[in-house]
């Protein structure tokens, strides 16, 4: 792999060459912005608005009967009955139901966008298993009708990720499902970022086939434990450089390597693990791999064999992201019952969530976790919409490391808020209003607000 | 259409004659996809593997159901899918849907696995019988298409040779002119065949050659100019559409549009030339050849007066969801009737099969939901299939029970 020296680091590391004697001065600390393509979302127009009178589903497992959500400034501000607030744009929302913003936690909107064409297939960096130096955001088009379309399902948040061609596909970034030209400008603030893994059939099919490591699953695991292992020694080669630097010595600090920085931000607790892994035995080695390293092993997306360790990944504090029935178009999905994302959420502790990793089912989460709902239901389970709406709103920013900034309906957080022409868990739901940090971004009933992305503009 | 396995059915009927049990369903909401309409509070009298009898004066039966607030539909029909040709996408062994030298002549009905473990996770989404169409390979006739139910049972083909299929619009290589172009060029050159013999016929001439049996391949062409089969092209653009259109009009074939990404734009052209479409309700996602697909597409095919059939895309496993995409498409314009005749008689109607609607003397494939039959919370409670009632259960239940259950012992052990 090409290593990058960036001219910054050259310099320092020039002026440290003559050693590191505590009577020579210490040169200045070698230190690497960790946010060089820093958001610039800025919130949409937005006014003090009160919806009244609806049946509102909070993402903290509450449901509240003809209740009003009242948003100011941005976040929300009260959630409760016969709300008031001066000079506050009133939406009647008698009959409507009320939850918050719709997360999904597993998108490629932007790096594989509609239309489908070469030029724009930017998900993989299938060049080689460990590509944990790139970063989804520098792929994103931000242009991708599809991010329109899922806003008018009710997502305002989305992690967008690289494929799982590789070991370790690189970083994924989350969004805000805002309109912008610029992926900074969609960019979630202070979100942490994700570091893509994959298990299974994908890697070792795609190197495999080029007569290049990994072939097998074992070949799969020996390539995490490698680059961990190099990780740990990166991390303690820097932890050494700051001890001594911070004891006034004249350290030579280590060789930056922009691979390393994303796993080493992994093990420094700052960088969350997701990971594509389908099976029970392979999530189970994953959690002892992130043991054996010392990190923790994140969420795991596509579980479809999470209902049969349950148990386990509630112990560890994992989440499973899932789909609600989709399975068969390959062995590692060949296990799959519809009631998997209740087996999960049923265990203490644990943090079922549903995905999309779709461009079309994004657009109907609430459907893809009614689905869950009635099926479980159908077969031992009492679960409630109340319930079931946290699996695509606080479960999701649980997972994306954003549950202290959205997710719920809590006073103080962000006012990311979907109005629904009744209850949203119905085959005939649609999102009739949606706000992202308390401006509205999307309204079914006026044009003004159904946002055209340049690529559709225009087009006979 | 022929029945290849009349004889087979014959036997079937004659052992379950045997044993017959008629059945009577009743006080049951019944949309009947006939002029009938929906019926309530309606009775309906199963015999014979057929429908006997629509609110009879004298309900007799040997097993009496009472569905009242529940409803009854035909048994929804798959369309253009690998249901029995693939067990699993990624494994090739379990696969065979494609063939790379596949021509006009691939018929993949032999390939049919009634067992596949798709086929009774299926039913759970009231799907009684499907169109299958292989997806052929590098030519642009992907094969012939097959109607099978899904009993599960080893006589599930009903019958064969049901449509020829052909794919033409984008190409990753090359121009889609080629294509059109040697479409007409093909049924040009057949219909000019089939002109001389019958030329040749009328002649009386006791000439050798006109016996000479003719290819395959001129008997595929053939079933199609001669009306006995539906030509299904998958297309998007609205000038491929077109092309279509003219085809039909000049060769005087039944053409079905399949995909159909941009047919709203030419959605009067289509009714016109009164050319069924079958889509991907859900599908509303631009591509070059489909840049207006959006979800009030069915809505606006409907209302220019086309007969519009869904089928799910994508993949075959997901084909149990086709009830779920009838009803977004209601909640994007479509009236509930013209969404289950989607899914039921207009599909039927399309590949003029004995399915589709609850009239006397019809196929007894029948669903009996707990509620309106698009809705998620519904299910369905019970499903006959050419007048058997069969399950719903599946592997991925008996998966559900193992992992669910309690046992001290290892989960192999939980059967």
């Amino acid at each position: 792999m090409q290593k990058f020296i960036p001219s910054l680091l050259v310099a320092a590391v020039s002026v440290g060459l003559t050693g590191c004697l505590q009577s020579e001065k210490q040169a200045e600390k070698v230190e690497f912005n960790k946010n060089p393509y820093p958001s610039t979302y800025k919130a949409l127009p937005q006014q003090t608005t009160l919806l009244r009178n609806a049946t509102v589903l909070t993402g903290t497992g509450e449901r509240i009967e003809q209740a009003d959500v009242l948003m100011i400034g941005g976040k929300i501000s009260q959630v409760g009955k016969g709300l008031s607030a001066q000079g506050a744009v009133e939406v009647d929302a008698s009959d409507k139901w009320i939850t918050p913003g719709i997360i999904d936690v597993h998108s490629h909107l932007g790096v594989y966008p509609s239309p489908s064409a070469e030029s724009h297939s930017d998900g993989n960096e299938a060049t080689q298993p460990n590509t944990s130096e790139v970063w989804a955001e520098h792929s994103v088009w931000p242009q991708d009708p599809g991010f329109n379309r899922a806003r008018a399902g009710g997502i305002t948040t989305l992690q967008i990720l690289p494929g799982s061609a590789n070991l370790f596909g690189g970083r994924g970034v989350t969004l805000l499902n805002v309109p912008s030209h610029t992926m900074q400008g969609m960019k979630f603030p202070e979100a942490p970022y994700g570091l893509k893994m994959a298990c299974g059939e994908n890697p070792k099919r795609v190197y495999g086939g080029k007569r290049v490591s990994p072939s097998t699953r074992m070949g799969n695991m020996a390539g995490y434990r490698m680059a961990w292992a190099e990780a740990v020694e990166y991390k303690n080669a820097w932890a050494r450089y700051e001890a001594d630097y911070a004891a006034g010595k004249n350290p030579e600090a280590p060789k930056r390597d922009i691979e390393l920085d994303t796993l080493k931000g992994v093990l420094d607790g700052e960088i969350l693990i997701h990971n594509h892994c389908y099976k029970a035995e392979e999530m189970a080695m994953m959690i002892d791999l992130s043991k054996e390293f010392g990190y923790h092993a994140g969420t795991f997306h596509h579980a479809i064999e999470a209902y049969k360790i349950a148990d386990d990944l509630a112990k560890n504090g994992n989440c499973a992201a899932m789909w609600p029935d989709w399975w068969g178009f390959k062995m590692e999905a060949y296990d799959m019952i519809q009631e998997n994302v209740a087996v999960v959420d049923a265990k203490a502790g644990s943090c079922a969530v549903v995905h999309s990793d779709s461009g079309t089912t994004i657009q109907r989460l609430n459907q893809e976790a009614g689905k869950v709902m009635y099926r479980a239901n159908e077969n031992g389970f009492a679960i409630t919409p109340e319930k079931a709406i946290t699996w695509i709103t606080s479960n999701a920013a649980r997972s994306l490391g954003i549950q202290d900034k959205t997710g719920s309906l809590e006073a103080g957080k962000r006012a990311d808020v979907v109005v629904w022409n009744g209850n949203p868990f119905s085959v005939y739901a649609q999102a009739e209003q949606v706000f992202i940090e308390g401006a509205k971004v999307y309204d079914r009933a006026d044009s003004k607000y159904q946002a055209v992305s340049d690529f559709s503009l225009g087009q006979q | 259409m022929k029945l290849f396995k009349s004889s087979l059915i014959a036997l079937a009927l004659a052992s379950t004659v045997a044993n017959a049990q008629s059945i009577a369903i009743t006080n049951a909401t019944v949309h009947t996809m006939t002029e009938q309409g929906t019926l309530t509070n309606a009775t309906v009298i199963i015999d014979d593997g057929v429908i006997k009898a629509i609110n009879p004066s004298d309900v007799s039966a040997d097993t009496v159901i009472d569905a009242a607030g529940k409803i009854l539909t035909p048994g929804l029909i798959g369309a253009l899918n690998q249901i029995g040709l693939v067990e699993v996408g990624a494994v090739s062994r379990t696969r065979d849907s494609s063939e790379k030298k596949a021509d006009i002549t691939f018929d993949v009905s032999s390939a049919f696995n009634p067992k596949s473990s798709v086929i009774p996770y299926t039913r759970k989404g009231g799907i009684t019988t499907s169109i299958v169409a292989p997806s052929g390979g590098d030519d642009m006739f992907k094969g012939q298409a097959f109607y099978a139910d899904l009993t599960g049972d080893f006589d599930s083909i009903v019958s064969t040779n049901t449509a020829a299929i052909v794919s033409l619009g984008a190409k990753s290589r090359g121009s889609r002119a080629t294509t059109i172009v040697e479409l007409r060029e093909k049924l040009t050159n057949a219909q000019e065949k089939l002109a001389k013999a019958k030329d040749k016929k009328s002649d009386k001439k006791d000439d050798k050659k006109s016996d000479k049996k003719p290819k395959d391949s001129e008997i595929a062409m053939n079933r199609i100019l001669e009306g006995k089969q539906p030509l299904v092209a998958y297309v998007d653009r609205a000038t491929d559409i077109l092309a279509l259109i003219k085809i039909k009009k000049d060769f005087g074939i039944n053409v079905v549009l399949a995909g159909a990404g941009d047919a709203e734009r030419v959605a009067e052209q289509i009714a016109e030339a009164k050319i069924p479409v079958i889509l991907g309700a859900i599908n509303n996602l631009p591509s070059f050849d489909a840049l207006n697909r959006s979800l009030v597409t069915p809505a606006k095919l409907f209302d220019a007066g086309v007969k519009v059939s869904y089928a799910v895309s994508g993949d075959t496993h997901n084909l149990y969801m086709l009830r779920f995409d009838a009803g977004i498409s209601v909640a994007n314009g479509v009236s509930k009737e013209n969404a289950l005749a989607a899914v039921t008689s207009n599909i039927a109607d399309t590949f003029n099969i004995d399915a589709g609607r609850i009239a006397v003397g019809k196929r007894a494939d029948l669903v009996l939901w707990s509620d309106d039959p698009f809705e998620l919370s519904t299910r369905v409670e019970r499903i006959w299939i050419e007048g058997e009632e069969t399950s719903t259960s599946s592997r991925q239940d008996a998966l559900r029970d193992r992992y669910t259950a309690k046992s001290d012992m290892p989960r192999a052990y939980v059967k």
